[in-house]
């Protein structure tokens, strides 16, 4: 019992109080100075879901997870499966993909603002060097929210990569081969055996990621700080902006168990899947 | 047959030096920035290299704004979490998979609980909290607040599930307390796995930007992450001295690319331990 306290007494002071204090303050009304809380019900729960910034919020934020997690999967996946045959230099190739993972948000974000600087920008330049059209990025509401998120998929689809690359290491080779003496073609191989025996890996990086995804904050905060004219505002984003710029506490509190709830449902889903469906060997 | 083998092979090869050297362009693209003269960065068509790569502006970048200070806060508070939440989940892990006590699924649901929810959606609460605890400005804030990880106790008690219950139960008999227990034969047995916890840990702890951002005002607390960000806001930066931005942005990013190509086996392995410690 002593042994759990080093752990739960931090978890319980940063974690789970405050946790219980914003389900508080999501009944209350309060801008961070005046001394009283205002107890106001459920009236932050109506106005939030009566007000369209919160609709527009929660859109972004479906086109964040959706465009940032599926190319991930997808891309992580098919770079594993050409290099998970024999290929001499895969090692290096590992590392060079991955290296983006470890680096810090804020500074890569940084560069890459820089990459899309419209006027000279490497983004632009390879963009007229192809004979297209030049596009304002982060400076335009149709595609700052693309932009965002090639950083964020750029730094993830490495980290993807070996996931799946461990994966099917693991899927057996001779189930494989028995496949294909009866007759089995590649692609049918895949989508009855490969596919199956990776699912538990799938669902794992897709719960991580949109996890991930629902709290992505350094990137926007640099390259767009959520705007132009919201496109890029997440509810993360809003959460951030209400609670630290705005100071509607209520109506932050309100996003912000949103939120809470949303990745419980995930979490909760996704349990139910994985019992039910993923093939365990 | 055989040049078929080949053709593939070669085509392989090709893929993917085309994709690793598109994924570290941005690398190569912030260095040779950090290189050129204003108004050399300015010109279009860029180029590839500077006519004379100017080093120097690497030193005036570091000078411009108290880097060293930035970097050593976020080593300093890095690595204090990573002690931490080395001891503190060597313990409840060694709790929750070799001791019984009462109250003991009542913890292990909590702590899967908190790793339902996410840690952004608590920052304005533990906040106040931390304004409360009069640790809001202060290098044991920003330590304390972040000194316990969901996902090293899953982890560590992923590793301490392996190991079999007979040699705790043979240290007791020796009468060693469990503290030894833990230390002396547990922990050696599983020391890759608090590899992974240091690493991956330090990495984010080194990285981590929103949270300390948003618990500390004051310029000599900043993390390397904020820090920066502000040259960049700030320092009359924002366009105008775009090569300093690039130069500082590559020495914080550097430590981080050497840690990893120092240490790529035991990140890019830590992937299989990731994956089973989601399942439980």
């Amino acid at each position: 019992m002593l042994f759990t306290l080093p752990a739960m007494i931090p978890f319980v002071v940063f974690w789970l109080a405050p946790l219980l204090y914003v389900f508080y303050l999501s009944f209350t009304e309060w801008d961070f100075m005046s001394p009283e809380k205002t107890f106001v019900g459920l009236t932050n729960y109506v106005d939030l879901f009566s007000n369209p910034a919160f609709y527009k919020a929660l859109r972004v934020t479906v086109l964040f997870c959706a465009g940032s997690v599926l190319p991930v999967i997808m891309i992580g996946l098919g770079l594993a499966l050409l290099m998970n045959s024999k290929l001499k230099g895969a090692a290096l190739y590992q590392v060079l993909l991955f290296s983006p993972w470890v680096t810090p948000t804020v500074a890569v974000s940084i560069v890459w603002s820089w990459i899309y600087e419209p006027d000279v920008g490497l983004a632009n330049t390879v963009l007229s060097f192809l004979g297209l059209a030049e596009i304002g990025w982060l400076h335009d509401p149709k595609w700052a929210l693309v932009g965002v998120l090639i950083v964020t998929i750029w730094k993830s689809v490495g980290w993807a990569m070996i996931f799946y690359l461990v994966a099917l290491r693991n899927v057996p080779t001779d189930l494989l081969e028995a496949a294909g003496l009866d007759g089995a073609s590649p692609f049918y191989k895949f989508i009855r055996i490969t596919l199956p025996l990776i699912s538990p890996t799938t669902l794992f990086l897709f719960i991580v990621q949109i996890i991930g995804a629902l709290q992505a904050y350094d990137q926007i905060n640099v390259l767009t700080q959520g705007g132009p004219s919201g496109s890029t505002r997440t509810l993360l984003y809003m959460y951030y902006q209400s609670a630290f710029e705005s100071f509607q506490i209520g109506e932050a509190s309100t996003v912000a168990m949103v939120l809470v709830f949303i990745c419980m449902l995930l979490s909760v889903v996704s349990l139910g899947v994985s019992k039910r469906t993923t093939h365990y060997q | 047959m055989s040049t078929i083998v080949v053709i593939g092979r070669l085509s392989r090869h090709l893929f993917f030096a085309v994709i690793a050297l598109l994924m570290a362009f941005p690398f190569y693209w912030m260095v040779t920035s950090a290189l050129k003269t204003n108004d050399e960065i300015w010109q279009s068509p860029p180029t590839l290299w500077p006519k004379v790569p100017l080093w120097g502006n690497f030193a005036e970048a570091w000078h411009e704004a108290p880097f060293f200070r930035y970097m050593g806060n976020s080593i300093f508070v890095a690595v204090s979490i990573v002690l931490l939440q080395i001891i503190n989940s060597g313990m409840m892990a060694y709790a929750l998979t070799h001791m019984k006590f009462r109250l003991k699924g009542l913890f292990a649901g909590v702590i899967m609980f908190g790793y339902m929810v996410p840690a952004t959606a608590v920052y304005l609460p533990g906040y106040l909290v931390l304004s409360e605890l009069h640790l809001l400005d202060s290098y044991a804030g920003l330590i304390l607040s972040n000194c316990v990880s969901v996902f090293s106790i899953f982890l560590i008690r992923q590793a301490f599930l392996q190991v079999p219950h007979e040699m705790v139960e043979a240290g007791e008999v020796d009468g060693s307390s469990h503290l030894r227990i833990l230390w002396t034969i547990i922990v050696p047995i599983t020391r890759s796995s608090f590899a992974v916890l240091a690493l991956i840990t330090f990495i984010d702890q080194y990285n981590n930007y929103f949270w300390p951002m948003l618990i500390t005002k004051d310029p000599n607390l900043q993390l390397v992450s904020a820090g920066l960000r502000s040259f960049f806001v700030e320092g009359g930066a924002y366009g105008l001295k775009w090569p300093l931005i690039m130069a500082a942005s590559a020495f914080t990013i550097a430590p981080l690319l050497l840690v990893f190509l120092l240490a790529q086996k035991t990140i890019m392995g830590s992937v299989n331990m990731t994956a089973g410690s989601s399942k439980g």
